[in-house]
């Protein structure tokens, strides 16, 4: 990325993330009242930008396991992004579940009250693994960089580096550095292993949340969890295709072979994605069942029919399509092919919560429920849109920063000359 | 005097004016004892027992021969036989009776004033319909408290067991513990609960000082919440317990007592003696949503 889209971008992350922070702190003196959600429809962007969140950590996650685990390794090189992705994802997906609660602050009750027979709370424990191994993972990919940035950095930085490099020593020679770097893919394979479950359990999981709801007849489906799942890679790899493109060097002769492996994944998953979804409409439509047929008529012909056109559709699936089929030489249309899916997913996310409110689970209802906090209707206070896009460009801000100073892309390769050694040159502002 | 009181009155059996000022006097007392709760709500525990004793009203034994009880003092004494009983051989149930519902939303309003509810927060919100083209049109009212599920599947999604199904069925929601999560909100298939986001019906109109009658604590669940900006009830969710304060005093559910149709009818399951035992046994009866397996407790005449 050049210099000057760094600095800017870090700039504008850094205003906007700190008006979130301004509005968060604002949402916990105020309340749950800055929100315009109802009685009748109780989860709305918040909820929303929850799942897709965590759907991109858990996307990106599975993706690395691709490379770790199924041995993809032409995609090496976009590994720690993806795992690196995850982590900030999830943090992202998690607080904006938290600050959705009526009572943040009471959230360790799940730790001592925890109920086995809550989704919800099999999920809180999912997380905790989840980010855990991704952590660890991570960890052993970056430790011997870590190290040697610690080693080679002075005052607060290396004080940050000391912190993360949790100790861990440079390995000497060419031979222990094989050695180290051989243990670091082996543990990151087992790891990952480990972690597979663990992510399908944490997105499936987050579409059991809502798929175990029979009240809500569009979301009570056996195939709920698996669109979640499969809408998570799809996110992944949009996300993915992105970052490479853009970030990953673009000088390097594999670059555009890595990109276009990218988005063969993501078309694959897309397709997947696009399939489940028409069948799910299909039985839908076929079933007539009033509250299905009424959800996927207010999703489609509805006042926000935009969110399914616009965004579902146009964004989320053919723009990326058109991108692919018809500039498959540019990284860089396939990069924003990736952005495309990455951010329309934002609207599947939507469209996956809110819906399923719309109609009055008692005929007439709506009609006698009049205050406000009681109604049908949803639309996101300016609150929620302020406090969203703040926590969003802060978790952009903390991607930047990570970027810069964390070992994203390079390896730490000690060549053993005269008994010293050199690292190659590492260039993290890249 | 005031011993009986006709199902529904008739001339020729009015008492006297005498009786009947005190027959009323004890009527009332026993409507609204729920007044007092407050005060004895803030009570030590042994005080509260005892003063129990002293608000419960006596109920007018019935004569044998005199026509039909009052239901009210049928379902009192329904209700205080339940109670000599554990709390886990106890199964209260609610009938209401949509023919004789005239939607005059008395009862969702008594709950708001019982239970101190604030805009935006219903128990008991009455439905209306309309069946019919004009000329001939018919309306139907069909008051939706919360069901109180034999197997409610709103309970085992709290991730903090925050809500949960008391021995006695009574399906409740300790203030207190929960986190306001609002995945209860969408597991009920009734929209029998609702969230307080912390409204208030003074700051709702630009009057920037909360009127005393808003800050009177709820006594619900028999503790005292003071309702202020961001502590609990506020950020909870928030349902009909069938006035489990007033039940475990000897008085019926405020909603029951309101009900100026005596449509609503109130009392133990468990109990074949008992007046809603009696009226579930009737071909008429029918529940909300029954195929979804919940087994409302709340039944319906039509
Ligand atoms: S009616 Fe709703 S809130 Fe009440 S017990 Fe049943 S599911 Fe729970
Ligand atoms: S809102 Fe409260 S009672 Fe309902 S599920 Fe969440 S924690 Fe439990």
């Amino acid at each position: 990325m050049a210099h000057k889209t760094y600095k800017w971008l870090t700039i504008l992350t850094g205003i906007l993330g700190t008006i979130g922070v301004a509005s968060v702190i604002y949402r916990l003196i105020a309340g749950m009242k800055i929100t315009w959600l109802s009685s009748s429809v109780p989860w709305g962007m918040w909820v929303a930008l929850y799942i897709y969140f965590i759907g991109l950590s858990a996307g990106s996650f599975l993706f690395s396991t691709l490379i770790y685990v199924f041995g993809q390794k032409e995609l090496e090189k976009a590994g720690r992004l993806a795992l690196l992705s995850a982590v900030l994802a999830l943090v992202a997906g998690l607080f904006f579940v938290w600050i959705d609660l009526g009572h943040p602050f009471r959230i360790i009750n799940i730790a001592f009250h925890w109920n086995s027979s809550s989704v919800l709370a099999w999920e809180i424990l999912f997380y905790v693994f989840y980010i855990t191994c991704v952590f660890a993972e991570l960890w052993f990919l970056m430790r011997c960089d870590l190290a040697y940035m610690r080693d080679q950095s002075h005052g607060f930085k290396k004080k940050v580096y000391k912190l993360l490099a949790l100790g861990w020593q440079c390995p000497t020679t060419i031979g222990s550095f094989r050695a180290c770097h051989s243990q670091s893919l082996r543990v990151t394979a087992i790891l990952g292993a480990i972690g597979v479950p663990l992510a399908i359990g944490v997105h499936g999981g987050t579409g059991a949340i809502f798929a175990v709801v029979k009240a809500r007849p569009y979301w009570y489906s056996p195939i709920f969890p698996i669109i979640f799942l499969v809408s998570a890679l799809v996110s992944g790899a949009g996300l993915m295709t992105f970052l490479y493109a853009f970030l990953g060097d673009k000088k390097a002769p594999d670059h555009h072979r890595i990109v276009l492996k990218l988005s063969q994944w993501l078309m694959l998953f897309l397709g997947v994605d696009v399939l489940l979804m028409i069948t799910e409409l299909l039985v839908g439509i076929y079933g007539s069942i009033p509250d299905h047929i009424a959800v996927w008529n207010q999703i489609m012909f509805g006042e926000y029919w935009y969110v399914f056109w616009i965004g579902q559709m146009g964004l989320t699936v053919l723009t990326p399509i058109l991108f692919f089929v018809l500039k498959k030489g540019s990284t860089f249309w396939m990069g924003m092919g990736g952005l495309a899916v990455a951010t329309g997913i934002i609207s599947v996310r939507f469209n996956l919560v809110i819906p399923a409110f719309v109609t009055p689970p008692i005929p007439h209802l709506d009609e006698v429920m009049n205050h406000i906090r009681l109604s049908f209707e949803y639309f996101p206070s300016p609150m929620e849109w302020i406090s969203s896009i703040g926590i969003i460009a802060l978790v952009v801000f903390f991607f930047l920063q990570a970027y810069k100073f964390l070992p994203v892309f390079e390896h730490y390769k000690p060549h053993l000359m005269q008994g010293t050694i050199q690292a190659k040159e590492v260039n993290y502002e890249a | 005097m005031g011993k009986k009181l006709k199902g529904v009155p008739s001339g020729e059996h009015s008492p006297g004016m005498e009786e009947r000022r005190a027959f009323l006097k004890k009527f009332v007392s026993t409507v609204f004892a729920g007044v007092l709760a407050p005060a004895i709500l803030n009570a030590a525990p042994e005080e509260q027992a005892q003063s129990v004793q002293q608000v419960l009203p006596e109920i007018p034994e019935p004569e044998p021969g005199e026509g039909m009880e009052n239901p009210v003092f049928q379902m009192m004494r329904d209700l205080r036989r339940a109670l000599q009983k554990p709390l886990e051989e106890r199964r209260w149930i609610m009938v209401i009776d949509l023919r004789k519902c005239v939607g005059c939303n008395a009862c969702t309003v008594a709950c708001i004033a019982e239970n101190r509810l604030p805009p935006g927060v219903v128990y008991r919100p009455v439905i209306e319909e309309e069946i019919g083209e004009y000329p001939n049109v018919t309306r139907r009212f069909i008051p939706r408290p919360c069901m109180h599920c034999e197997h409610p599947p709103c309970t085992p999604v709290c991730p903090v067991k925050a809500t949960y199904q008391r021995a006695d069925g009574i399906v409740v929601v300790d203030y207190d513990r929960c986190i306001g999560c609002r995945y209860c909100l969408t597991a009920c298939p009734y929209n029998a609960r609702t969230f307080d986001f912390g409204e208030f019906y003074t700051e709702d109109r630009g009057i920037h000082s909360l009127m005393p009658y808003e800050q009177v604590p709820t006594g619900e669940y028999n503790k005292v919440h003071e309702r202020t900006r961001n502590e609990s009830p506020v950020g909870n969710a928030r349902k009909c317990h069938f006035c489990v304060h007033r039940i475990e005093r000897g008085l019926l559910p405020q909603c029951v007592v309101t009900c100026i149709g005596r449509a609503t009818y109130f009392g133990d399951r468990n109990d074949p003696h008992s007046l809603v035992s009696q009226l579930i046994a009737r071909p008429n009866i029918m529940q909300l949503k029954e195929e979804l397996g919940t087994h409302p407790k709340v039944y319906y005449l039509i």
